[in-house]
């Protein structure tokens, strides 16, 4: 078509040249009288156009549809959440016109009912405005079974009402804590998506999951073309604002050394999930890195099932032991260049954490005492402790991920230094993950220690289920998410109190005793704070990234 | 050989349905495609799986599961409410209907990611190909020529580096050396638009994936034509004074091509699955990207494009056949 389009200009201009040529000369130049002023052509401003690399491409663009987290962000960029968080994770309202507190009267004295007051000014991206049935219609979507959306939580737990078309008012049968970090991910315009609800049935096959001409973000979807790129440009209606850049074009490049290879080369002005180890070259390049925390931390479950679980780890002393004969620090200074820290629980950097809470000190000489003093020792001489016949040979295993191999080696070796022997196994993600019906080696409890990171699904809210006794994976609960079979009444009357504590102070207060127990009882052991590492080009400026809404402040980003 | 053609498409039917049942079994008995639909850092919520389990009909057993694959559950009412009163007509209608299943991402029709893929790959491998099989001939037949040169040595030596090396250690060096380094090629965050943009970001993949793959073709050229310039015929058309280019490419190439034949016959369908690792690096939007991609976590995807590759197997296999008769006429088909 573009060869087409030259070959067809070119020829134009060729008989434009012909012609010209036939044409006579032109006749003596007339006098310009002299009050004629030369016309001056207006300059015309060259597009601010970005490209941002994502090593995964979204599966949908309908918020409904998927945890995803390459399309969760992309959905800042051209959907709209109620609010969103800075990158000292403070929320900031997007659709609201302040946030619901006591105070305000936005949130109940019960802490049953939240309400929420629109904006005057906000609307979607074709001009109509965004009222408070788009959120009825999106509730109503959510928890319609006919729709395939990847949950109902938290909107199974409250009822809508839209006394007028600016209040939003949500009845939850319990006061719900976690409302900050998890309502209103996005909203569906019903203006568009009734109609095709209507014909269809179901959201499923709409045209708008892939094609959403209309959102309500600084950005307005133009095209998307598979495994290839996807396109944004400047949201002229948004209320907030017009944003300083035109267009950004999100291009999929699966390949990590790739992203590299572009950034390097100047074609990328932002990329993410960057290695440790290809930092200081991408430094080099004049790429700038901002790690922005975004909840996860990696850290090792201990598999504790009364029956299925290895004897020794039932001990909280071993557990310890283990605890104590690992150099994190370390590992952290060497492996991961010194870039991050050590974690002490699965909630550092968070207002949750018992501030008295530290990582746990190398201390092999301790850990070779607790060992003892639970009754594991090498009776046999054979250099690896044991205790009533049964050896402390422990499973240990995590995905292919390079620098989780590098960890469990130098685990392997400073545990043999105490008298534990641990095998190591590895596993693709999809496998490793699995869930405990396709026989995953984490849920099905085939490994005694298993390592990866998480994050609590509304991060930046604490609130997870994965420690109740009731989400033990078995036969009967095989989607159960409690992989490493803990069950502790007391950590789980914690967490279920902290559900319903709307009032900051009280819900921080439970939170300590809860991070202090997980530590205390090592249910979890930390190994390092791993927040998302950002790579932004050269060309672009006011770049600030938050962990939970990374793109909170990208109506201020410019380029040189 | 109308009857020989028929025949062969009918036995290509139940091998068909074998290797369907093959890949199912071992498809879904190994992916969790919840997990991917749920979230990629996180597990998924336990209700969540339980309600898309019922509404992609994954909480059947596997072989009840391929029954849906073959002919579809729209016959069925499912329960997705779970009020323990099937409510809504299940969503598939099966392959022997066209549809294909749903692919998780998305949601849509398994085949339309297909369809987006399968022309960017049969371009790159079409074009990787074509450069393969032309330098293949020019090298293979010259180095047959002139065995033992230089040329020959040359060339011999080249080609085993090529062969010998990786492909992903190829694409990566090409990658750093043209896009980072010298800055001539585009490199893969350029966004594919025009057709400009597309030519220019062919050029590495291909020549990643021809330099890897000449010298097992160039290889089979030089000793098929080595082979045959020894025979008794064509040493009768020299003696009849034939002249020397009609001896080499109609009565000598044509019959050195038999195995060349077979290789490319063997080769071509696997074209349409792309090549997963070049395609991967250079962000090549194509069906191996789009495989490697969907292997984990999109089932219907992965088998549609298993199916693909084994029909096409099945087609190219008899054109192979069809070519042999036409190369070399003492063979017939009954």
């Amino acid at each position: 078509m573009e060869v087409t389009r030259l070959y067809s200009l070119l020829v134009v201009f060729l008989l434009a040249a012909v012609l010209g040529a036939c044409v006579p000369p032109p006749a003596a130049p007339t006098q310009v009288p002299p009050t004629a002023v030369p016309p001056t052509a207006t300059p015309v401003p060259t597009p601010k156009k970005v490209i941002f690399i994502w090593t995964q491409e979204f599966d949908t663009l309908n918020p409904l549809y998927t945890n995803m987290w390459f399309a969760s962000i992309t959905f800042q960029i051209w959907n709209c959440w109620a609010w969103d968080f800075d990158d000292g994770l403070n929320p900031h309202p997007v659709l609201v016109k302040e946030m619901p507190s006591e105070e305000n009267g936005g949130i109940s004295a019960d802490g049953k009912t939240i309400t929420l007051k629109l904006r005057e000014d906000i609307v979607w991206s074709d001009g109509t405005p965004i009222t408070s049935e788009d959120f009825i219609f999106t509730h109503k979507m959510v928890l319609d079974p006919k729709n395939a959306v990847a949950t109902t939580y938290p909107h199974d737990l409250f009822e809508v009402e839209a006394p007028d078309a600016r209040t939003v008012v949500m009845k939850f049968q319990e006061p719900f804590a976690a409302w900050q970090g998890t309502l209103w991910h996005g909203l569906l315009p019903k203006h568009i998506l009734e109609p095709v609800y209507q014909r269809d049935d179901t959201l499923d096959n709409a045209e708008w999951n892939r094609n959403p001409t209309v959102g309500c973000g600084p950005f307005t979807f133009a095209e998307w073309k598979s495994a290839n790129y996807a396109r944004f440009v400047a949201n002229e209606k948004y209320w907030l604002g017009r944003p300083k850049i035109d267009e950004i074009t999100i291009r999929f490049v699966p390949d990590d050394a790739s992203q590299i290879a572009a950034l390097k080369a100047g074609e990328g002005d932002l990329g993410t999930f960057i290695a440790y180890t290809d930092i200081p070259d991408l430094q080099k390049a004049n790429v700038r890195m901002v790690t922005a925390f975004s909840g996860y931390n990696e850290g090792i479950y201990f598999y504790l099932h009364p029956e299925k679980g290895h004897p020794a780890l039932q001990d909280v002393r071993v557990r310890q032991a283990i605890a104590l004969a690992t150099d994190r620090a370390s590992l952290v200074q060497d492996l991961l260049l010194g870039l991050t820290k050590p974690a002490s629980t699965d909630y550092d950097n968070t207002p949750w954490v018992d501030p008295t809470i530290q990582p746990w000190p190398y201390d092999p000489e301790r850990a070779k005492a607790l060992l003892d003093e639970a009754g594991w020792k090498d009776t046999d001489g054979d250099g690896v402790r044991d205790k009533d016949g049964v050896k402390l040979e422990l499973d240990y295993g995590t995905t292919t991920r390079e620098v989780r191999r590098s960890t469990q080696a130098v685990f392997q070796q400073q545990l043999a230094a105490v008298g534990i022997k641990v095998n190591l196994l590895n596993y693709e993600p999809d496998l490793y993950f699995a869930g405990f019906g396709q026989g995953g080696p984490c849920a099905t409890g085939q490994l005694d220690m298993f390592e990866y990171s998480t994050v609590a699904a509304g991060f930046p809210d604490p609130d997870t289920s994965e420690w109740y006794c009731d989400q033990v994976p078995s036969e009967e609960t095989p989607e159960g998410s409690n992989w490493q079979a803990v069950c502790d009444p007391e950590l789980e009357s914690l967490l279920k109190l902290q559900t319903t504590q709307v009032d900051f102070k009280e819900r921080q207060q439970t939170w300590w005793k809860i991070t202090r127990m997980i530590y205390d009882k090592v249910y979890w052991l930390g190994l390092w704070q791993d927040p998302d590492i950002w790579a932004v080009g050269p060309r672009l400026k006011n770049v600030r990234l938050s962990g939970a809404t990374p793109f909170f402040n990208i109506l201020e980003w410019d380029v040189e | 050989m109308g009857r020989y053609i028929i025949r062969r498409l009918l036995q290509a039917v139940p091998q068909l349905f074998i290797i369907s049942i093959i890949i199912f079994a071992l498809l879904y008995t190994t992916v969790d495609p919840i997990a991917a639909m749920t979230g990629d850092r996180g597990k998924p919520r336990p209700e969540t799986r339980k309600r898309l389990e019922r509404k992609y009909g994954l909480d059947q057993p596997w072989f009840v599961q391929y029954i849906y694959w073959l002919v579809g559950n729209d016959w069925l009412m499912l329960d997705l409410d779970f009020d323990g009163i099937p409510e809504t007509p299940g969503p598939r209608k099966g392959i022997l209907r066209g549809d294909f299943g749903l692919s998780v991402r998305g949601p849509r029709p398994a085949l339309e990611p297909i369809g987006e893929a399968l022309p960017n790959t049969l371009l790159l491998m079409g074009t990787a190909e074509a450069a393969i099989l032309g330098l293949a001939l020019l090298i293979g037949v010259y180095s047959a020529l002139r065995q033992y040169s230089i040329f020959d040595h040359f060339v011999t030596a080249f080609s085993f580096i090529g062969y010998s090396m990786p492909i992903f250690f190829i694409a990566l060096f090409s990658l750093y050396i043209f896009s980072v380094l010298l800055r001539l090629l585009p490199s893969p965050a350029r966004p594919l638009r025009t057709t400009e943009d597309f030519a220019l970001a062919l050029i590495l993949p291909a020549l990643s994936i021809s330099f890897s793959s000449l010298a097992g073709y160039s290889r089979y050229v030089r000793s098929a034509m080595l082979e045959v310039l020894n025979q008794d015929y064509i040493r009768t058309a020299r003696s009849k004074g034939l002249p020397r280019p009609m001896i080499t490419f109609v009565h000598a190439l044509k019959n050195a091509s038999l195995p060349l034949v077979t290789l490319v016959g063997l080769d071509l369908p696997m074209l349409l699955g792309g090549a997963v690792v070049t395609e991967t690096i250079f962000a090549w939007p194509g069906m191996g990207q789009l495989f490697i991609r969907s292997l984990g976590e999109d089932p219907a995807v992965v088998m549609a494009i298993l199916m693909l590759i084994a029909v096409a197997v099945v087609i190219f296999q008899l054109l192979t056949d069809l070519t042999y008769a036409w190369l070399d006429p003492r063979i017939r088909y009954r």
